[in-house]
């Protein structure tokens, strides 16, 4: 349904690709939420489409909900539901721009992104992901989730650690990939020119979150629950995936170098919604196939990997080879070193930045595979405690950047 | 005696006056080589100055040009390294051009012919370092992309791209050049049809423990444990 650009309240946005059989729970649950906590809002749900073959703008535009079946009242405005194609590179962050460009022509004053894969988003979502923005003030609210132990571990083993250490920020997810967000920040990020990067693709989430906290804007994590959706695309490759996220993230390290190198410590983070444990599908990992990759990568790839963390670190991780599989470890202080050589690497311009961070992948795999093996017997806690080590390590060696950062 | 001093002194006279004809020529062809060599020294500051201002240097150690000049056991910055290969080309040309101005019939034919060739030599260089880097950063991605999926023989494979693809460029080289034409082309087929006919057989007959294993996986799929994949986001 077209609508006048006149001014609203609340901009609720939904990326989708063929995502027809989720993105109908999708809607009316995003739907219920802003019927049930910004009855006096007026809000429109925009669906930013990569142009699905499945029909899924009709759903979105189809999917119904019984506002009396639920609530006592009707909400005093409904959501509108606008469904547009994006133009672009073919991407989540490329569909990320339309509907910052909706919110601006809208003048938003709070906006929310959701995935459309979701299963288990509630409209407790919508409180959580937009009263920080409207009751509170803040400008980025970042999400949290109950996450299986072994699941985000691009996140969890470079993302996370490294944003934190360089801004000292700790923001758990920060490529949760649903956010709420100011009509400002929108704003602000419709002007930055990075549309034509990786940021138009998976690097969009990493991208928000640092721009949020470099630009100091008032940043919080709010408490979503448990994230399940749809099994991603197989044919997603890791080393694409891997590529755009890091690319993203050594991009803003350069771009924010004299930003983050005064910047010590940890800074508190506002943390809102109800914390609680549920219970969460069982993960299939394939450690002996992981150890494989990085057993023949780290033999094959020798030369580019000297290149890049010279010998000193490779004879390290060379004598990792020879390790039976179930006492493999690989050494926390190693790994921070490897992202940092990465990094340096990448803002040196040594080589091509594809075939840079795509040798990656089969340290990345060693080190993930390392992770499941120390905490296949201990709990999210244990886990997280883990997690936590390999932070302050990042941080505790953040000086080795800073001084070789020429 | 006054033939005889004639006799004597004509060849001196002849010399001397052959001289005064020719030496406007040879101060000519001095005055190119001088002015020549001044103006390549410069366009070489020219090129050295651009080059550094758009990072060659960095751009050149990116697309494997400075490992491709080391293996020529050139330690010079590639920036330099070309800085001084124009310079010493310009220098050639106008040596070259300086000889012309002798007007010696001999000089003007190589001339000629060095100057027709010229162009093909300098097309063929070209084919040869744009190739080899494009050899070398085609290969590299096979290589990675290979080791990522897990392949046991991805340096192997990553080789095979590489001579596949210098096979290639040497034939588009030489062929530029004009060396033996038929022979190249012929030559070329023979050994790239072979190369990849072997290769193909080489990959079936190593592959079929391989497959068998994909084949057994594929079965068993439906028999795998409950529960979905990592996620790595």
């Amino acid at each position: 349904m077209a609508i006048n650009p006149e001014k609203i309240d609340i901009l609720v946005g939904v990326a989708s690709y063929n995502n027809a059989k989720t993105i109908g729970h999708v809607v009316r649950a995003v739907d219920a939420g802003l019927a049930k906590y910004f009855p006096d809002k007026k809000a429109v749900i925009v669906n930013s489409d990569g142009g699905s073959a499945d029909g899924t703008p009709d759903v979105v535009r189809n999917a119904t909900f019984d506002h009396a079946a639920i609530f006592l009242s009707h909400p005093v405005y409904p959501a509108h539901r606008i469904s547009i194609p994006y133009n672009g590179i073919p991407g989540k962050g490329s569909a990320f721009r339309a509907i910052f460009e909706k919110a601006v022509e809208f003048q938003a004053d709070a906006c929310c992104v959701v995935d459309a894969d979701l299963r288990s988003i509630t409209p407790e979502w919508m409180e959580l992901l937009l009263s920080p923005v409207i009751k509170k003030g803040f400008d980025f609210v970042a999400p949290l989730y109950n996450r299986h132990k072994y699941d985000g571990t691009i996140t969890n083993s470079i993302v996370y650690p490294m944003t934190r250490a360089l801004y000292g920020h700790s923001i758990r997810q920060p490529i949760g990939g649903d956010f709420g967000f100011s009509g400002t920040m929108a704003e602000f990020y419709l002007k930055q020119n990075v549309w034509e990067t990786h940021v138009a693709r998976f690097g969009i989430d990493i991208w928000m979150t640092t721009e949020a906290i470099a630009n100091n804007f008032k940043v919080c994590q709010t408490f979503l629950g448990a994230k399940i959706h749809d099994p991603k695309d197989p044919g997603a490759d890791l080393a694409d995936m891997l590529l755009q996220v890091i690319v993203s993230l050594f991009n803003l390290t350069e771009k924010h170098f004299e930003i983050w190198k005064n910047i010590r410590g940890l800074r508190d983070i506002p943390t809102f919604g109800f914390r609680y444990h549920v219970g969460l599908e069982p993960v299939r990992v394939n450690v002996e196939r992981m150890l494989d990759i990085f057993r023949t990568g780290v033999k094959d790839l020798k030369p580019i990997l000297i290149e890049i963390l010279g010998p000193g670190d490779f004879g390290e991780i060379d004598a990792l080879i020879g390790h039976p599989d179930k006492d493999f470890r690989f050494p926390i202080g190693l790994w921070v070193r490897v992202i940092y050589d990465y990094a340096l690497t990448y803002h040196r311009k040594k080589m091509s930045s594809e075939h840079l961070l795509k040798s990656l992948v089969p340290l990345y795999l060693g080190k993930t595979a390392s992770f499941i093996m120390e905490v296949v017997d201990i709990d999210h806690e244990g886990a997280e405690a883990e997690i936590e080590k390999l932070c302050r390590e990042f941080e505790e060696r953040k000086d080795y950047l800073i001084n070789n950062w020429i | 005696m006054e033939k005889f001093s004639e006799i004597l002194f004509q060849p001196f006279k002849d010399f001397w006056q052959w001289f005064v004809k020719f030496a406007p020529n040879l101060l000519a062809m001095l005055i190119i080589i001088i002015a020549g060599l001044v103006f390549a020294w410069l366009i070489r500051l020219v090129i050295l100055r651009t080059f550094r201002g758009i990072n060659f240097d960095s751009w050149s150690d990116r697309v494997g040009l400075t490992a491709l000049i080391r293996k020529g056991d050139v330690w010079a910055k590639p920036s330099d390294f070309f800085g001084y290969a124009v310079y010493l080309f310009l220098a050639v040309i106008f040596v070259m051009i300086g000889l012309d101005a002798l007007q010696i019939k001999v000089i003007d034919n190589l001339l000629s012919q060095f100057l027709i060739y010229l162009p093909r030599a300098l097309s063929a260089l070209l084919i040869l370092i744009i190739g080899y880097i494009i050899a070398g950063f085609l290969s590299r991605g096979v290589l990675i992309a290979a080791v990522n999926r897990g392949y046991q023989y991805a340096k192997l494979l990553a080789e095979a791209v590489r001579l596949l693809l210098i096979i290639l460029v040497l034939a588009m080289a030489l062929e530029q050049l004009q060396i033996a034409p038929g022979i190249v082309i012929a030559a070329f087929s023979i050994l790239f049809g072979g190369v990849v006919l072997a290769l193909s057989i080489a990959f079936g007959v190593g592959s079929i423990d391989a497959a068998k294993k994909v084949i057994e996986k594929g079965s068993e799929g439906k028999k795998e444990e409950k529960g979905r994949d990592i996620e790595h986001i």
